[in-house]
């Protein structure tokens, strides 16, 4: 990265509006108070003109409870051999990583923000979102706010245990952290929650209990009732892809190495051959963490306005031109 | 309460073996029509399996 940037892109948004600046400012911490403040503003204004309306976000809800409906659908249809179980197989797979998109828009409030008539829309989205992974909302809503509040924090970062060396470590990590006897992914929530000890962190907690124990009795009861491969390809297996796929694309990617804490180095800007729909949009998690209320289909689009803004900041944005 | 549940979920990869795993085996023996060994049946060789699996699990704190 350039030792030093100049005051251009810093401030200088429109095409030629001035050459180099005549005295050069270091980038990122070493920016005076009146170059951060303006990038700053200047960042909040692009990130205003791509801040969620939820009046425009219902095919979020649309697509959730579509999925949910189907999903519940193929349970009957798989039983009467109506569904081809691999078929359902693939499309339960799809439906349990993509849930914790839509799910993830709950979170931030994006769907429907309090007080206003969508926030039913944006709750009932959340509940339903993740119950193919066994996750409840109330529980991955507070793990996710934790996590931006202490991003790479060893202690504090929940998703912290995602960190390993390289991707293929990564892949393994997302398996070995849901066994029953390490300290990773839920269980690791479950630890943060109990040491949280407020009145949500209880019904966060509670809330698992029951979901955990209600699908188990479920697997138990359909499996002896014969139906042990229904459940193992409609509820088994896409969860167990679904949750190592969530952990890798949105957690290890772009968070890797996990070394920065601050606000514009605790993610990175990566370009991966899979592409954007399949990463999940996850290239531009920079946007997102900075601006939590622009929805994941617009971060795209932020990041490129924001671009030069990030780089004055001392992002490295060499990956990705656009 | 709170430790008969902690129990619970402790045994919970045990319980997994015989309630989820022995059955899948059986099912999945009689899908690809395979004789299960030693003159068993598909439900005993199932829990012959998803049973000491899943106490490993318990153990080990890992399925494999």
């Amino acid at each position: 990265m350039n030792e030093m940037t100049t005051l251009q892109p810093a401030v200088g948004l429109s095409p030629g509006a001035g050459d180099a600046s005549a005295i050069p400012l270091g980038a990122g911490n070493e920016l005076d108070a009146h170059t951060r403040r303006t990038l700053l503003q200047q960042e909040r204004a692009i990130a205003r003109k791509y801040t969620s309306d939820p009046k425009k976000m219902w095919p979020y809800t649309a697509i959730t409870l579509g999925c949910f409906a189907l999903w519940l659908a193929f349970w009957p249809l798989a039983m009467m051999d109506i569904l081809p179980l691999w078929l359902g197989f693939v499309a339960s797979t799809v439906f349990a990583a993509g849930g914790y998109i839509t799910s993830h828009e709950a979170m931030h409030s994006n769907i429907g923000r309090p007080g206003t008539k969508e926030r039913f829309w944006n709750e009932a989205v959340g509940q339903v979102a993740t119950i193919i992974l066994i996750f409840p909302f109330s529980m991955a809503r507070m793990m996710h706010l934790h996590h931006h509040y202490y991003t790479n924090d060893p202690e504090k970062d929940p998703d912290y245990t995602d960190a390993a060396p390289g991707k293929y470590s990564a892949w393994y990590k997302t398996w070995l952290n849901r066994q029953p006897g390490i300290d990773g992914s839920i269980h690791h929530y479950k630890r943060i929650l109990e040491r949280i000890g407020t009145p949500a962190a209880k019904a966060a907690l509670r809330d698992t209990m029951i979901l955990q124990l209600g699908a188990m009795a479920f697997f138990f009861a359909m499996a002896w009732s014969g139906y042990a491969m229904e459940v193992a390809l409609l509820w088994w297996l896409p969860r167990h892809i679904g949750l190592s796929y969530i952990r890798f694309w949105l957690s290890w990617a772009p968070h890797h190495p996990r070394t920065g804490t601050g606000r514009y180095d605790n993610t990175r800007v990566f370009k991966t051959w899979i592409g954007h729909y399949l990463s999940m949009g996850m290239q531009y998690h920079v946007v997102h963490h900075l601006y939590p209320e622009v929805p994941n289909h617009l971060t795209r689009y932020a990041y490129r306005e924001m671009k030069p803004l990030l780089e004055a900041r001392g992002v490295d944005c060499s990956a990705l031109k656009d | 309460m709170t430790t008969a549940i902690r129990q619970l979920f402790y045994w919970m990869p045990f319980l997994f073996g015989i309630g989820f795993i022995a059955p899948l085996i059986a099912q999945m023996l009689e899908y690809w029509q395979v004789e299960a060994p030693w003159g068993l049946g598909p439900v005993m060789f199932g829990l012959l399996i998803g049973a000491p699996w899943g106490l490993y699990a318990t153990l080990r704190g890992r399925w494999l």
